[in-house]
C-alpha cells in the first residue's frame, strides 16, 4: 500500500466518470480552493481542476439545524457538538484536465477514469507550474459544460498564475488559448482575465 | 385494499371531542393530585404503602421527601457522555434462513478543552444453533430467541455494550452513561418464559454489566442512567391514591374494602387516570428534577440485588422525562447531580432530548430498505454457493403484488 504523501492527500474518489470525479475529504471543510489543480491515484492518474464544493450532512435524510443561538463564535458550535464532524461531509468536484504516462503529461482525457476509492492529492507547487506550462491544460476546462465556467477558469488562471515565475507571461499565453477555445468571444476571453489578475 | 380512511374519520373526530369533555375533570384530577404530593407526610405514606394491598401497582418507594425540586446543578468543564441504541432484524420464517440480526449503536462524545467524538454502529448476524435458542445449562431445555425475546436480549447486549465503552474512556473526567428506555428488563420476567432464560440473560449478562460499572463508579465518577422519553408510568401517583385524602382506611386492601365497587367510583379514583408526568410536571420549573423514588416491584426487588432501580422524573424543557438509575448512583449525591447536570446538558444540545442517544440511534437504525438489502444480499449469498433459495408462498404472495 503507498502510504506517501500522506500530507497533501485530501480524501477519495467516490463518484468518477470519464470527465470528471467526485472527492470526499477526509477532512470537514477540507476541500482545496476553487480552480485548484489536484490529481488522482490509479492505473490512469487523472489531473483534474476543482470547479464545485459541497458540505453537507452524510445522511441526506438529516438536515443540519441551527445550534449555535448561544455560542460565541462558529468554532464554538463545534466545540459544543464534537459529533457534527463525524455527521457533515465535505465533497468537491473536479473536471479531469489531462491524465500522467510513463511518458509523462497527457492533455487529453484518460482511457479510464480514476476508481472509485483512489486517492486524490492536491499538487504540489512544481507539479502546478509543470502541468499548467503547456496551456493546453485549458482545453478540457473551457470546453466542459460545469456551471459558472467563467467563474472557475479564472479561478484556477489566478491560483496557478501566482505560481509562475512570470506571471504574465502565463497569463498571456493562457489568453490566446482561451481565444482560440471561444472564437469571436473576446468579451469572455477579458471578462475571464480580467477576473484572474483581480 | 389499504385502511379505508373515510370510514375512520368520523371514529377518529368522536374520540377528539370525548377528549375535550373529559378536560375539565382530568384537571380537576391532577389538582388533587398534585395537592396530595405537596401536603402529604411521606413517611407516613410510606408505612402505608409497605402495608398495604392495592390491585393497581404503588410501586414507588418513597424517601423523605417527595415534593423536592432540585435546580440544575453545576455542569463540570469537561465531560464525557456515552450512549448505546441497538436495532434488531428478527426471524423471519418466510426467508429462506433462519438468522436474526442486532446493529449497536455507540457514541463516545467528550466535550470540554479536547472535544471529541467516536460514532460506531456494529452489525452482527446470529445463524448458528446455538444463537437461535437459549439453552438451560443445567439441562437440556431450550427457548427460540425471536419477538420479544430477541427484543430483552438486545437490551441485555446494550447494556453489556455500553460497559465495555465505559472501560475505554478517559477515567480522569466526569462521564455519564446512557440507555434509551428502562433498566428494568419487564419482558423478560413479566412473561411466561422458563426460568433459566432469566438467569442466562439476566444472571450471566445483564447484571454483571451492571457490577462492572459499579466497580468503575467507585474508582471515578461515573453515571448510569436510562432515559424515558414521555414516560406513561403513574408509580408515584399510584402511592398518591393510598393517602388518607383518597383513600380513608388505615391499611388499604383493595380487594377487602372496594371489591364490589366498579373502576371510577372507588374514593382513590379522584386522582386516577392522571400519571406521574403530569403530576411532577406541574410541580418541576424548567431544569429542574424531582426527588428520586425507589422501584419496588417484584421484578426489581427480586432480581436487581445492589443495582435496585431508582427513578427521578426531569423536566427537560420541551418534556418530562423519567431517568432511572441504580442504586449506587441514586444514593451518591455526586453521581445523581451529574446525571441531572449532564442530562440536562445533553438535552440542550439535542433540542429536548439527550443527543448522544439520538446519535446512538442513527447510528443503529436499520431502515425498511435496509431490511430489504439485507434480505437480498442473503438470497444472493445462497445462490452463490448453489444453494437453494426458498422462501414461503405467503413471502411470495406479498411480493408480486398481481392481479
Amino acid at each position: 500500500m503507498n502510504l506517501d504523501n500522506n500530507e497533501t492527500r485530501l480524501g477519495e474518489v467516490v463518484e468518477t466518470s470519464t470527465t470528471g470525479f467526485v472527492t470526499q475529504c477526509y477532512q470537514l471543510y477540507g476541500a482545496p480552493a476553487l480552480g485548484a489543480l489536484v490529481k488522482s491515484g490509479g492505473p490512469h492518474p487523472a489531473y483534474g481542476v476543482v470547479h464545485h464544493v459541497a458540505t453537507q450532512g452524510i445522511d441526506p435524510t438529516r438536515r443540519p439545524v441551527a445550534r449555535g443561538q448561544n455560542e460565541a463564535t462558529e468554532e464554538d458550535v463545534y466545540k459544543s457538538n464534537p459529533q457534527l464532524a463525524h455527521l457533515l461531509r465535505t465533497d468537491f468536484q473536479a473536471v479531469v484536465v489531462g491524465h500522467s504516462t510513463d511518458d509523462g503529461i497527457r492533455y487529453h482525457l484518460p482511457p479510464t477514469p480514476p476508481p472509485i476509492y483512489a486517492f486524490v492529492h492536491l499538487c504540489s507547487n512544481e507539479e502546478v507550474v509543470k502541468f499548467t506550462a503547456n496551456p493546453a491544460f485549458l482545453r478540457p476546462l473551457a470546453t466542459s459544460n460545469i456551471i459558472a465556467l467563467e467563474e472557475v477558469v479564472a479561478s484556477c488562471l489566478r491560483y496557478v498564475a501566482s505560481m509562475h515565475e512570470d506571471t504574465e507571461k502565463f497569463l498571456t499565453g493562457a489568453g490566446k488559448q482561451l481565444a482560440a477555445f471561444f472564437p469571436g468571444d473576446f468579451r469572455r476571453v477579458e471578462t475571464i482575465l480580467q477576473r484572474a489578475i483581480s | 385494499m389499504s385502511l379505508d380512511l373515510h370510514k375512520i374519520a368520523g371514529q377518529i373526530q368522536d374520540v377528539a371531542s370525548d377528549l375535550n369533555a373529559n378536560e375539565g375533570d382530568r384537571e380537576s384530577r391532577l389538582e388533587r393530585a398534585l395537592s396530595t404530593l405537596t401536603s402529604a407526610q411521606p413517611e407516613a405514606l410510606e408505612k402505608k404503602r409497605v402495608k398495604s394491598r392495592a390491585n393497581f401497582s404503588p410501586i414507588a418507594g418513597l424517601g423523605e421527601s417527595m415534593a423536592g425540586r432540585y435546580p440544575y446543578p453545576a455542569l463540570p468543564s469537561d465531560y464525557t457522555v456515552l450512549a448505546v441504541d441497538g436495532s434488531h432484524i428478527d426471524v423471519d420464517r418466510h426467508l429462506a434462513v433462519q438468522c436474526y440480526l442486532i446493529n449497536m449503536g455507540t457514541v463516545h462524545i467528550r466535550y470540554g478543552l479536547n472535544p471529541e467524538a467516536r460514532l460506531g454502529s456494529e452489525p452482527r448476524l446470529y445463524t448458528d444453533e446455538d444463537s437461535m435458542h437459549i439453552i438451560d445449562p443445567e439441562g437440556n431445555r431450550t427457548q427460540s430467541l425471536e419477538g420479544q425475546l430477541l427484543g430483552e436480549l438486545r437490551a441485555v447486549e446494550e447494556l453489556r455494550t455500553l460497559a465495555t465503552l465505559a472501560k475505554e474512556t478517559d477515567p480522569d473526567i466526569p462521564a455519564l452513561a446512557l440507555i434509551d428506555g428502562s433498566l428494568i428488563l419487564w419482558g423478560l420476567v413479566g412473561q411466561t418464559y422458563p426460568d433459566f432464560v432469566r438467569r442466562v440473560l439476566m444472571d450471566d449478562i445483564y447484571l454483571p454489566a451492571l457490577d462492572e460499572l459499579r466497580e468503575m463508579a467507585k474508582q471515578r465518577p461515573l453515571a448510569l442512567a436510562s432515559y424515558i422519553s414521555l414516560p406513561r408510568s403513574a408509580d408515584v401517583v399510584n402511592v398518591l391514591r393510598l393517602d388518607a385524602h383518597q383513600c380513608p382506611y388505615d391499611v388499604s386492601n383493595c380487594d377487602d374494602h372496594c371489591g364490589s365497587l366498579r373502576p371510577g367510583q372507588r374514593p382513590c379514583d379522584a386522582v386516577s387516570g392522571v400519571v406521574d408526568r403530569d403530576v411532577l410536571g406541574s410541580l418541576l420549573d424548567g431544569e429542574e428534577r424531582s426527588d428520586s423514588f425507589i422501584n419496588t416491584s417484584v421484578t426489581v426487588e427480586r432480581y436487581y440485588g445492589e443495582h435496585a432501580v431508582h427513578f427521578y422524573y426531569l423536566n427537560a424543557g420541551a418534556e418530562m422525562a423519567r431517568v432511572e438509575v441504580p442504586a449506587w448512583v441514586a444514593e451518591s449525591p455526586e453521581l445523581l447531580e451529574l446525571s441531572h447536570a449532564m442530562l440536562i446538558d445533553q438535552c440542550r444540545k439535542g433540542h429536548g432530548y439527550p443527543i448522544a442517544i439520538s446519535e446512538a440511534h442513527e447510528q443503529a437504525v436499520v431502515t425498511t430498505k435496509d431490511r430489504e438489502e439485507f434480505q437480498l444480499m442473503l438470497e444472493g449469498a445462497l445462490q452463490d454457493h448453489r444453494l437453494p433459495v426458498y422462501t414461503s408462498q405467503k413471502n411470495f404472495s406479498k411480493r408480486m403484488k398481481w392481479l
